[in-house]
């Protein structure tokens, strides 16, 4: 009986354990060795070099790309849980109409990329996008601007975007938090006099701090994963001003077939990503699989 | 949060949620609108907000064949074929997801544990660093420019976190039931079948919400994989209006519409089942 439900078990499981194998660790796999051969137009000549790192490392490119990347990281974690804070605390007050935004704010979350994509393009856009449009026409700056064509404006606008885009979920998940404070806490510190401020800061937010760090490490993952938003946007551009390495590996392996260069972008790639799970994992360490499942 | 309704608090609630709700709604409702304007109309300063004289022109474009000569893609086929996409890899994605959930919340063997983390983790992989190797993949097994490597694709992507949420939700069924149908001569399939699956069914629910939802969106991997136009799908269909360098917006706003529309009906008529998917797979990554 219990080597039979064993066997049934493994037999059940299987389909799912070869998907992931052949479509995300096989890839991880070939990629890696990939990057450790001499690859000339698609043909590979040779393994055991680390000629593909170096290329990458002299790509005048590279050091370009490694900045932007921290920028969109970086910054748009630390933005996308700042503002989702703020957002979610507002979301956490008892009304109707909390409520019923808690619905809506998903809505930028669930819409694909490239609809998100398209349309702050266009409201960017540097002649008729509504943005540069009612800045002129209020007076605010003196000509409409190129917001997506400035080298130094373009990063910080990519941000903004993916900040609309990731920040709901952010901001939900510190909202559900926020409400599981127990209420007793909150009406003991009342009694001693604490004010709104001091409230949050001594009562709710030392008991969101797991959701608060959890959430942020995931935001890494996520804003690390997207790849659709920049590339439509600017396409790394203007002269690669945008460019971070999602979009880089894309250019380097579908527009220049340049796989070496690729295939070395996409381990340093992998290696940062390995870096923030295991984090995650830290962070995580005493709800994983198992437990969460109970 | 017990506060009396002061009119200044409840202003200020208001207008916050106002500005919030804006802040959502209008890149989205901006391009809707734009779908029913002219060409001459999104050209002119200064910007109009409503369409002046409302027009089904850019949608009846998309749909017609006289405005294929190179410049649109054939909308009908882009549609069909997401929806071929994302409907079958959903059907796979539940199918081997809940043999899989069952076998995880329900059977013990060794090294469960550790494998159903590691699926967990798979996910957090699926980036831009697996573009080249799976365009090689796929070139290898002469799947790369056919939508049925792109359904195996999105459904190995999706069947980790389709797996985790139906197990989740079958641990909390009691195994009780089961063993009495189990007594009463049920086989262990028979009583999957029968009695625990009909209780998972929000779960199940989910979990296709969730699938079908991502494979509807996915862009990378099928822009890479994807050449013949006859294959490509409706996000692809949606990008290259970038490559058009025009300012017919109408055209982005009447594919975009199309491209949000089933999204937008799966998010509001399944909000329950959604958000509860949406904060288990935040947990998850």
């Amino acid at each position: 009986m219990l080597r039979s439900d064993r066997l049934l078990a493994y037999a059940m499981i299987l389909p799912v354990v070869i998907a992931v194998l052949a479509f995300v660790v096989g890839p991880t796999y070939n990629v890696a060795t990939l990057s450790l051969t001499q690859v000339v137009m698609g043909q590979e000549r040779g393994f055991g070099t680390l000629g593909n790192f170096r290329a990458l490392a002299a790509d005048p490119v590279f050091g370009l790309v490694l900045q932007n990347t921290a920028i969109w990281i970086l910054g748009g974690t630390l933005l996308c849980v700042t503002v989702g804070l703020g957002v979610g605390t507002f979301l956490a007050i008892d009304s109707r109409m909390t409520g019923w935004l808690r619905a809506l704010i998903l809505l930028p979350w669930v819409l694909p990329d490239v609809v998100t994509a398209m349309a702050w393009k266009w409201m960017l856009h540097g002649q008729v996008g509504i943005i540069g449009q009612t800045l002129e026409s209020s007076g605010i700056t003196e000509d409409t601007i190129s917001f997506l064509g400035d080298p130094d404006l373009v990063m910080w606008m990519l941000v903004i975007v993916l900040i609309w885009r990731k920040m709901p979920l952010v901001a939900l998940i510190l909202c559900a938090a926020i409400r599981s404070v127990p209420d007793d806490q909150l009406e003991a510190a009342r009694m001693d006099g604490a004010n709104a401020v001091e409230r949050f800061r001594f009562v709710t937010l030392p008991n969101i701090a797991f959701s608060l760090t959890a959430v942020t490490v995931i935001s890494m993952i996520w804003i690390t994963a997207e790849f659709a938003l920049p590339w439509i946007m600017t396409g790394g551009g203007p002269a690669n001003s945008s460019q971070i390495m999602a979009t880089y590996i894309y250019q380097q392996s579908f527009e220049f077939f340049n796989w070496g260069v690729a295939s070395a972008m996409s381990v340093v790639n992998l290696f940062m990503l390995a870096s923030i799970v295991a984090l995650y994992l830290y962070v995580n360490r005493r709800s994983w699989a198992s437990e969460e499942l109970k | 949060m017990n506060e009396q309704p002061r009119p200044l608090y409840w202003l200020f609630l208001s207008l916050v949620g106002l500005v919030i709700s804006i802040y959502v709604l209008f890149p989205v409702f901006w391009l809707f609108l734009a779908s029913f304007k002219t060409e001459a109309e999104l050209a002119q300063l200064p910007i109009t907000f409503w369409p002046q004289a409302a027009t089904l022109d850019a949608y009846t474009a998309l749909f017609s064949d006289t405005h294929q000569k190179g410049q649109l893609l054939d909308w009908p086929q882009l549609i069909g074929n997401s929806f071929f996409v994302a409907i079958s890899s959903t059907v796979l994605v539940l199918f081997f997801g809940t043999l899989a959930g069952y076998a995880f919340a329900r059977l013990s063997f060794p090294g469960r544990d550790l494998i159903l983390g590691g699926l967990l983790i798979s996910r957090m992989f699926q980036g831009a660093a697996l573009l080249l190797p799976t365009y090689r993949l796929m070139s290898m097994l002469g799947l790369q420019d056919s939508l049925i490597g792109l359904v195996l694709l999105y459904s190995a992507f999706g069947l980790p976190f389709a797996t985790w949420i139906i197990a989740s939700s079958l641990r909390e069924i009691p195994k009780e039931l089961e063993e009495s149908a189990m007594i009463d001569g049920a086989t262990r399939l028979q009583s999957m079948v029968k009695v625990v699956l009909p209780l998972a069914t929000p779960a199940l629910i989910t979990a296709s919400m969730w699938h079908f939802v991502g494979a509807w969106s996915e862009f990378a991997f099928a822009s890479i994989l994807l050449e013949s136009n006859e294959h490509k799908t409706v996000t692809i269909g949606l990008a290259s209006f970038v490559e058009l360098f025009t300012l017919e917006f109408q055209y982005v706003g009447a594919a975009a519409t199309i491209v949000a529309l089933p999204i937008m009906l799966v998010f509001f008529f399944g909000q329950r089942y959604f958000t509860r998917g949406l904060l288990a797979g935040a947990v998850k990554g």
